[in-house]
């Protein structure tokens, strides 16, 4: 059919018509090929503009229409209905915009005329080659999801809900509510913010068509207007949100305590939690950062922050139970223990670490104190009987945790008493033998059946005794020779020999003067032991420094203050005999050279440097072995001479047979054989229940990231008294241990770095037995219509405005602190106080901090006028008599009874400054200023400087753009303006909308904006939902992307680019396939296609060509 | 500086003009006068106009009566008002525009001593590329009152024993490199 084309020209009133000759691109567009009619008028978009169109096309026969008037965005779906009302395929109409493209950007008629032409032509030519397209239809989903739970999403939320369709509202936290429940009155009306939101809330909570999901986060969407698919992560919060009651023993039970964010650090509040006593849902929540780096750094994982907290609150026997849950050594460990946990703890990078080791010690000692009551044997409820050989602490530890997994163990031990290395290895001065019998007696009233003088060499015995699997556990108890002439002369003793003898009380000669070889916990021990047994002299010979001492330096210290002297640097060559009997030894002096495997720098002899110490005996304590002698034949040893295991399950070459501790790693630490024998008694449990040894095996935990020492006031731990060293003579403990004073200071020391302790006390205290500690973050796929984003603010953090003193000068707050302060439940029950607890008779009130400032937020924060004169109502209602100074720029009081409200403070009496202050200072210049805050700026007004000195100052601080808007808008498809909010449609005609059709912002995630605007945007964005539910279907653009599938390749580029997800893959054809309903013609495709496959219908080749040989005539 | 009605003939609508053609004068429409300049500023309290006030009288076409006032030679160029000004504007450099106008329409204040250290500064450094402190000294306090001179005196001793005070004048290389530039400056606008 032959194109009869009618051009419609619009003067839009002088906005065209004032710099184009319309007369004349008119003229121009009669000469155009197949326009069979050019006419322009008035306003064509008005209804006898419209008509003309109607008309020619029904007179004339027109089947292609141009309009050259506006934007598209404006009319292009004013003159598309006028051609479809004519029986004319709306896809046969083209817009030419001679407005905002032409005659608003130029004052020079001349030119606009020409590009106007050049437009109509373009169009023209283009519209030739349009062709007729369908427009579909799909359903609406109902529902529809609410991001955020503020009053604007609460509101909009209500809204939909109340027209009995379904509602997904997704909160962050762990209650809806949002900035306003936090707010204390609202201006100007000044009722109570919560006293108009709790209402709200509790109908959001109890309404039939509302979904709440609070502490839950959007973490995916997909899909289009009328048909999202959104995935709603819910955060762990390990509380079941059905079960619990809300009635808040948990609570009481708990801790841990941490500032409050909903107080804004003002107030603390417990690890479980709910931010305010009103919230919805009435749930509580535990906030779990990670774990700590004190328990991260424990070898045995022993739960420490669990005990300091509850040691904090008094509840020593609470705390034993932690320790208790992990392993059953707090005394020995509270004093011997090399204690990694403190080298890691957070603390110390304050002041000084947190006295984890003492604390433990001092929960052993108060139950002692107190007296222990019997523990409860445990019921045996597996069959399976394990043999551990040794009774160590590697070897206990690991008994003490197949006790309590039901297995019947039986610990082998050569020695008369159990306790191994302990008993024998560590003077009663450092570890008092009651303590660890107490700590054996627990472990054997709890099932585990210690058989004492029962050596074992022989392993298969064991196994025809019945027990199924063995943990040898059996250290490294003989000492180490050093290879020097003469070290078996008489008067050389061994370190561990000499402990032992000591410990058994059996006398042992050592003369006068001693020396004794190294510098690890056993040559230090021996010295000091020495000392005691009554030797005048006592020396340590090391052979590198004294930092590289391994010996845990605080006894080195305690050492030297009981009159032991230091050799460091020095080596001995031999020992120096006479009739067999040790005289002198003969040393070498020693200087660092490079570091060696172990990191630490090498000692090497200095030639020439040898001197000759005269001694009566000398106590070699340069390291112990294991005992092959002690051990069965067929095990398999290292080049070092201990055994052979697998590094992750610690079985042997032999099946069922294990070993850890010292017989595995040589000479270590305490804690690091508990922690052995932990990891066994895992693999046993696991052999013996036939599942696979590595597979599944609990991974190493993680530290938390980032532990906030905000406001932490620095404060040294607690000393830990000491016995004189003057009343050192005999065998008693050196250190006496915290009293409860102590200990709970101490305590309290802690940053509480996982929040959570898992201390578990909140679950014995939850009688509904909601508390869930094991619970993870679940994912739930919902499907809805439409999307309400009121995601709200941030509160602006006037840190880097330095010269207003935020964070560096006392009593300089926030607006949103302000609010807490006055706040009857806020942190000081609406008391508006100074640091000293004293009320504040002066207030001054800093307006637009952080907004209208081209350095952080050119916008006005739109509300701060207001609150801030609300403020200075407020302070004058609690504080009578006080002064209230609002310094301003321009006060902003346009809203329904704003400017009365202006009116009324002022009345009241608070004075207003016009001028941005410069700065806030602490020093005064006068008299009256001291002890102030000293207010300085210009009084505009009067046009001086002046210096106001008030007690306290409120920086009315922005409303910002949350900080992770630019996500959020990525995760919606939705874009922000230049100041980071999120972008309306149209910012008069659709400010509700988004270019992302069926997603709506609303409140002050859209801009900054009081209660009331933000309500009537929820409100808006609601019925525009509704009015989609309602119709039941939508339109979709006809104007979509299609392959020829004789020219597709099957490359698959384009469907990896489509931001919609509309193209597949037709694995039998091998060629991409779009889905018209997905599709929204962006055109990303057709531009990427390397065939030239793809089509983009309304924007085909021949089109796009035509409109620009149009464009350039 | 009595508060008196402003009437036409004070006015020069063109001055705000003026001042945005100078450099760093330019931003000085963008102002919102919320004073944050004045309060900051550490010597305001001496001008006759404050910064902020100036830049009124500036957009009121006060021309006259700003140029002719101490405010502008009172500015110390901390610039804490240029790091605090909310609207990115630079009083200082504003300042500094205004006192080349001053100068260039013999309109400086005698009241401040300032312009007058200015011209022996300048004169000093354009003959030898540096300044010569002892040489401009004199210099100043004779055009201004020598009499001053002798309170300063334990202050040029104090200098001259610590060897911050040479006697003789020194010289840079290539001064008349310098003063081509200077020269230039001047054809440019600058001051005279």
């Amino acid at each position: 059919m032959e194109p009869k084309i009618g051009v419609y020209i619009c003067h839009c009133g002088t906005n065209i018509a004032g710099t184009v000759d319309v007369e004349a691109v008119t003229e121009f567009a009669r000469q155009l090929p197949f326009v069979t009619v050019a006419r322009n008028y008035t306003y064509m978009c008005s209804d006898p503009g419209q008509d003309l169109i109607r008309q020619d096309i029904k007179e004339l026969g027109l089947n292609r229409i141009v309009v050259a008037a506006c934007s598209p965005l404006m009319h292009e779906r004013t003159y598309r209905r006028v051609c479809q009302e004519s029986g004319l395929n709306p896809y046969l109409f083209e817009m030419a915009n001679i407005r905002e493209h032409c005659s608003w950007v130029t004052e020079d008629r001349e030119a606009a005329t020409e590009k106007a032409k050049a437009l109509v032509s373009a169009a023209v030519r283009r519209v030739y080659y349009q062709e007729p397209l369908e427009t579909k239809e799909v359903p609406v989903n109902p529902n529809t999801l609410v991001v955020g739970g503020g009053i604007a999403g609460i509101q909009a939320a209500l809204e939909i809900a109340g027209a009995k369709h379904k509602v997904y509202l997704v909160e962050r936290e762990p209650s809806i509510g949002g900035h306003m429940s936090q707010l204390d009155k609202t201006f100007p009306t000044l009722d109570c913010s919560a006293c108009i939101l709790t209402p709200k809330m509790s109908d959001v909570g109890s309404h039939p068509y509302i979904e709440l999901m609070s502490y839950s986060e959007v973490a995916e969407v997909s899909g289009y207007v009328g048909n999202f698919k959104a995935k709603i992560k819910k955060k762990a919060r390990y509380v079941d949100v059905d079960k619990c009651t809300g009635c808040g023993e948990c609570t009481n039970a708990c801790p841990v305590e941490v500032p409050n964010e909903f107080d804004l650090g003002l107030g603390q509040r417990k690890a479980i939690y709910r931010p305010f006593p009103q919230a919805v849902p009435n749930v509580f929540a535990i906030d779990k950062r990670g774990y700590p780096p004190c328990r991260v750094a424990c070898p045995a994982g022993v739960n420490a922050q669990g005990y300091v907290a509850l040691i904090s609150q008094g509840k020593f026997k609470e705390a034993l139970e932690v320790l208790r849950r992990t392993m059953p050594f707090a005394g020995v460990c509270g004093r011997v223990c090399t204690h990694p946990c403190e080298s890691e703890c957070e603390r110390g990078k304050v002041d000084e670490p947190v006295s984890i080791r003492s604390l433990k010690r001092f929960m052993a000692d108060y139950e002692l104190s107190v007296g222990r009551e019997k523990a409860t044997p445990i019921e045996r409820t597996k069959e399976d009987k394990v043999a551990v050989i040794g009774s160590g602490p590697a070897g206990l530890g690991c008994a003490y945790d197949l006790i309590r997994e039901g297995y019947p163990v039986t610990v082998f031990e050569a020695a008369p008493q159990g306790g191994g290395l302990l008993r024998w290895g560590i003077p009663e001065y450092r570890l008092p033998k009651k303590v660890l019998d107490n700590e054996i007696s627990y472990v054997e009233e709890l099932g585990v059946e210690i058989k004492t003088n029962t050596p074992v060499k022989n392993l298969e015995e064991i196994f025809n005794q019945g027990y199924q699997a063995i943990f040898l556990a059996t250290g490294a108890g003989i000492s180490q020779k050093m290879g020097i002439p003469r070290e078996d002369a008489k008067g050389v003793i061994h370190a561990l020999d000499f402990l032992k003898q000591a410990g058994l009380g059996i006398k042992v000669d050592l003369g006068e003067r001693v020396a004794v070889i190294g510098g690890g916990n056993a040559a230090v021990d021996a010295a000091r032991v020495a000392k005691r047994l009554g030797a005048k002299e006592v020396s340590i010979v090391y052979r590198r420094s004294r930092a590289e001492m391994p010996a845990v330096s605080t006894e080195v210290d305690e050492a030297e203050r009981e009159g032991v002297k230091l050799h460091i640097l020095a080596a001995p060559v031999r020992v120096l005999a006479k009739d067999d009997r040790v005289t002198a030894i003969q040393c070498i002096r020693m200087e660092l050279g490079e570091p060696d495997a172990s990191g630490r720098r090498r000692p090497v002899p200095i030639e020439g440097s040898e001197f000759d110490m005269d001694v009566d005996s000398v106590i070699m304590a340069i390291g112990q072995g294991v005992d092959k002698a002690m051990l069965p034949q067929e095990l398999e040893y290292t080049g070092g001479g201990t055994l052979v295991v697998d590094p992750v399950t610690l079985q042997t070459n032999i099946e069922g047979v294990f070993a850890g501790g010292d017989v595995v790693s040589g000479p270590a630490d305490v804690i690091a054989a508990v922690a052995a024998g932990k990891e066994v008694a895992i693999s046993i449990d696991r052999y013996l229940r036939g599942v696979d040894l590595k597979e599944g095996r609990p991974t190493p935990i993680k530290r938390v990231k980032e532990v906030s020492k905000e406001g932490v006031e620095a404060k040294a731990r607690q000393a830990m008294p000491r016995l004189d060293p003057e009343k050192r003579g005999g065998f008693a403990e050196v250190e006496l241990g915290f009293d409860e004073k102590a200990a709970i200071d101490e305590a309290k020391r802690c940053l509480n770095c996982g929040v959570c302790s898992e201390c578990m006390e909140c679950i014995k205290a939850c009688e509904p037995e909601a508390i869930n500690q094991e619970m993870e973050d679940e994912y739930e796929e919902i499907e809805v219509g439409n999307i309400i984003i009121a995601t709200g603010y941030d509160a602006f953090d006037p840190s880097p405005l330095y010269h207003y003193g935020y964070g560096r000068l006392d009593n300089v707050i926030t607006s949103l602190e302000f609010e807490r302060m006055i706040n009857a439940s806020g942190p000081t029950a609406g008391e508006v106080l100074l640091k000293d607890g004293s009320h504040p008779r002066t207030v001054g009130i800093i307006h637009c901090v952080g907004s209208r400032d081209e350095k952080y937020h050119e916008y006005c924060s739109q509300v701060c006028c207001m609150y801030s004169m609300k403020f200075g109502h407020l302070i004058r209602e609690h504080v009578p008599g006080a002064q209230v100074t609002e310094f301003y720029i321009d006060l902003r009081c346009v809203g329904k009874a704003f400017e009365e409200f202006y009116n009324r403070v002022l009345d009241e009496g608070t004075i207003f400054v016009r001028g941005r202050p410069g700065e806030v200072t602490d020093l005064a210049e006068s008299p009256e200023e001291e002890g102030k805050l000293i207010i300085i700026g210009e009084d505009t007004l009067i046009g001086r400087q002046r210096r106001i000195p008030v007690d306290m100052v409120v920086l009315s601080t922005a409303l910002e753009p949350r900080a992770d808007a630019e996500e959020v808008a990525r995760l919606f498809s939705i874009s922000r303006s230049a100041d980071g909010f999120f972008l309306e449609k149209h910012p008069k005609l659709d400010p509700v909308a988004t270019m992302s059709d069926g997603i709506f912002v609303v409140g002050c995630c859209q801009s900054p904006k009081d209660i009331p605007h933000s309500v009537a945007q929820a409100s808006a964005a609601a019925a525009r939902a509704l009015a989609m539910i309602s119709a039941g279907s939508i339109e979709i653009e006809a104007a979509t992307a299609v392959v020829d599938e004789e020219l597709c390749s099957g490359c698959k580029i384009c469907s990896d680019l489509c931001p919609f997800h509309a193209i597949s893959f037709d694995e039998e054809k091998k060629v991409s396939r779009i889905n018209d309903a997905l599709c929204k013609g962006c055109g990303v495709c057709v531009a990427a296609c390397p065939s030239g496959a793809i089509t983009g219908r309304h924007f085909t080749v021949d089109e796009l060509m035509a409109e620009i040989e149009g464009a350039l005539v | 500086m009595a508060e008196t009605m402003v009437k036409s003939p004070a006015i020069e609508v063109s001055f705000i003009d003026e001042v945005c053609s100078i450099p760093g004068g330019e931003a000085i429409r963008s102002c919102i006068q919320c004073g944050m300049c004045t309060g900051s500023c550490p010597t305001a309290s001496r001008w006759d106009y404050p910064p902020r006030k100036a830049i009124a009288m500036v957009r009121a076409g006060l021309r006259k009566e700003l140029l002719s006032s101490n405010s502008m030679w009172f500015c110390a160029s901390c610039y804490t008002c240029t790091v605090r000004c909310p609207r990115d504007i630079k009083p200082a450099d504003i300042m500094h525009a205004l006192e080349v106008l001053a100068i260039r329409d013999g309109l400086s204040t005698k009241r401040s001593r300032t312009p007058v250290m200015y011209k022996c500064f300048v004169d000093s450094a354009k003959g030898n590329g540096r300044v010569y402190e002892l040489g401009m000294m004199l210099k100043f306090f004779l055009r201004t009152n020598p009499f001053a001179a002798l309170k300063m005196a334990p202050v040029g001793l104090g200098l001259f024993l610590h060897k911050r005070l040479p006697l003789k004048p020194n010289r840079i290389k290539g001064v008349g490199e310098l003063k081509a530039i200077l020269n230039e400056a001047k054809a440019l606008g600058g001051a005279k």
